[in-house]
């Protein structure tokens, strides 16, 4: 497992990098500039980008043999995928940390930017309830059609597979505000049970795609 | 003897392709390189696949140091090193990145070997591996193959890219590996002339079949190809006929024993054989 999860940290860092560098710099404008409609976006695309990025290295991984020579050291396919999802998680962790200092940031500069610090929480749960969802999906989709589509057309999973976690959220949201009265008590409920399923599906994407990776030729 | 390596009545098919590999045994006594021949699509990338687990056979038994290897046998994979034709590795990283990587997958790795083979081979430790020309990613692929101290080489094609003075010391290096006892290497290869300088064993494939496996030796000094004519074509024992081409001027046929080809056809040709003509023989020849 420590060789996979240096592989996939190597592998991330290499598109990582100026990925954080650039947002980095933006949250340090965000931080001096006071705008908090600018601050939901950045702290969810904040995490969302990071936690691609750890998701398409898996495409790249196919584009060479690498792939194919992993399954040939001395692994088992599960820890494979589970160095995959974890790997997520790792640099979901490193966005969501990166917002959250862009935030302090800001704070300490100029007050909460938000009108209460619950739509700072809110944005935070959106970007990491849209990440697991996108993972959640990606994993079983790559591995069922790699064959069929071929890694070059890994973003194209990447893309869809976030316009279907857009699509996951837009529902459980909306399900939330139809059936949760308002108030600040059943907010909190509706976004607790917002990453409750992400972190459901994203639990479950798991032994889907270690059940369709074992099948898998190369 | 015993051997390193059994494949017994491998079959996998691939019916979109209409490929199948048909029933492939053969086995690699410890000790010892068998040189694995085929041209291209006859099947020996998916032979490799079937018996490191990145393709699923249909039946027979594959066995690594005496047992079937499923994907929980990791120690047998601590054991065996792979090469594979091309690009081994993502360009993104550079030899040393690639050397801590395989340090947390190999817990015998030897990051000095390592480091030894990179000067050995010339190769940059920083530069990113996109950057390497074809022979340097062998060569890499080939370090990193031997740096965990493995008992196993299985190497697909892995001296193609390389150029002749460059195959020639990797084929050393080979032939060092094999030097203890317990160690052998499956060297798959379309350049029979690396085969014919290291190889104890040579297993011919062809469609998926395995159309001959014999001791190199036996081939060398053994096998002849008669050169006839059409009447003394006729005139041959069918028996003797393992595979024989119609030329222009003449019919070549091979066959296992010179010695007694020589005797008993004395007005025939009889040559020595080399494992190209050998194998152009055997696939693109007849047999009776």
């Amino acid at each position: 497992m420590r060789g996979l999860m240096k592989n996939n940290f190597y592998a991330t860092l290499s598109g990582a990098k100026i990925l954080s560098v650039i947002m980095i710099l933006i949250g340090v404008f965000l931080a001096v500039v006071i705008s908090p409609p600018l601050l939901t976006n950045y702290i969810i695309l904040g995490i969302i980008l990071h936690s691609v990025s750890a998701v398409s290295v898996v495409k790249e991984e196919f584009t060479s043999k690498w792939g194919k020579y992993k399954l040939t050291l001395p692994v088992r396919r599960a820890e494979i995928i589970e160095s995959q999802f974890l790997n997520q998680l790792l640099w979901m962790a490193v966005g969501t940390l990166l917002s959250a200092a862009v935030t302090a940031l800001s704070w300490l500069l100029h007050g909460c930017p938000f009108d209460t610090w619950f739509d700072i929480v809110t944005a935070f749960v959106l970007g990491i309830s849209l990440s697991l969802f996108t993972g959640a999906v990606y994993f079983p989709l790559f591995h069922l059609f790699f064959h069929s589509l071929g890694a070059e057309r890994g973003d194209f999973f990447i893309v869809l597979c976030l316009g279907c976690a857009f699509i996951f959220d837009t529902i459980i949201v909306s399900l939330i505000n139809y059936f949760v009265e308002p108030g600040v008590k059943n907010r909190l409920f509706g976004i607790v049970i917002l990453l409750a399923v992400s972190a459901t599906a994203y639990a479950l994407s798991y032994p889907l795609t270690v059940r369709i990776f074992r099948r898998r030729e190369y | 003897m015993e051997n390193i390596l059994e494949l017994e009545h491998i079959s996998k098919s691939f019916p979109k392709s209409n490929f199948m590999l048909d029933n492939l045994s053969f086995s690699l006594p410890y000790g010892t390189i068998l040189g694995f021949v085929g041209e291209n699509g006859a099947g020996k990338t998916t032979t490799i696949g079937c018996i490191l687990n990145t393709i699923m056979k249909d039946s027979g038994t594959v066995r690594l140091f005496g047992q079937e290897m499923g994907d929980n046998d990791t120690e047998l994979r601590e054991k065996i090193g792979v090469v594979y034709d091309g690009d081994n590795f993502p360009g993104f990283w550079t030899a040393k990145q690639l050397s801590q990587i395989m340090e947390g997958f190999y817990s015998h790795w030897d990051n000095a070997l390592f480091q030894k083979y990179l000067t050995d081979f010339g190769l940059p430790e920083n530069q990113k591996i996109k950057h390497f020309s074809r022979g340097m990613s062998m060569k890499l692929a080939i370090a990193a193959a031997l740096s965990h101290h493995p008992e196993l080489l299985i190497l697909d094609e892995a001296t193609s890219g390389l150029d002749p003075i460059m195959r020639d010391e990797m084929l050393d290096i080979f032939l060092d590996f094999v030097q203890e006892e317990n160690h052998s290497i499956l060297l798959s290869s379309h350049i029979t002339s690396d085969l014919e300088k290291v190889a104890d064993y040579i297993a011919f494939i062809h469609n998926g079949r395995l159309i001959l496996t014999a001791p190199k030796d036996d081939l060398i000094y053994h096998y002849a190809v008669l050169r006839c004519k059409e009447s003394q074509f006729q005139a041959l024992d069918r028996a003797d006929i393992l595979a024989f081409r119609k030329r222009e001027f003449q019919i070549d046929v091979l066959v296992s024993d010179r010695k007694t080809a020589v005797k008993k056809y004395k007005d025939i040709i009889a040559d020595h054989v080399s494992i190209d003509e050998i194998m152009l023989l055997l696939v693109k020849g007849e047999s009776l």
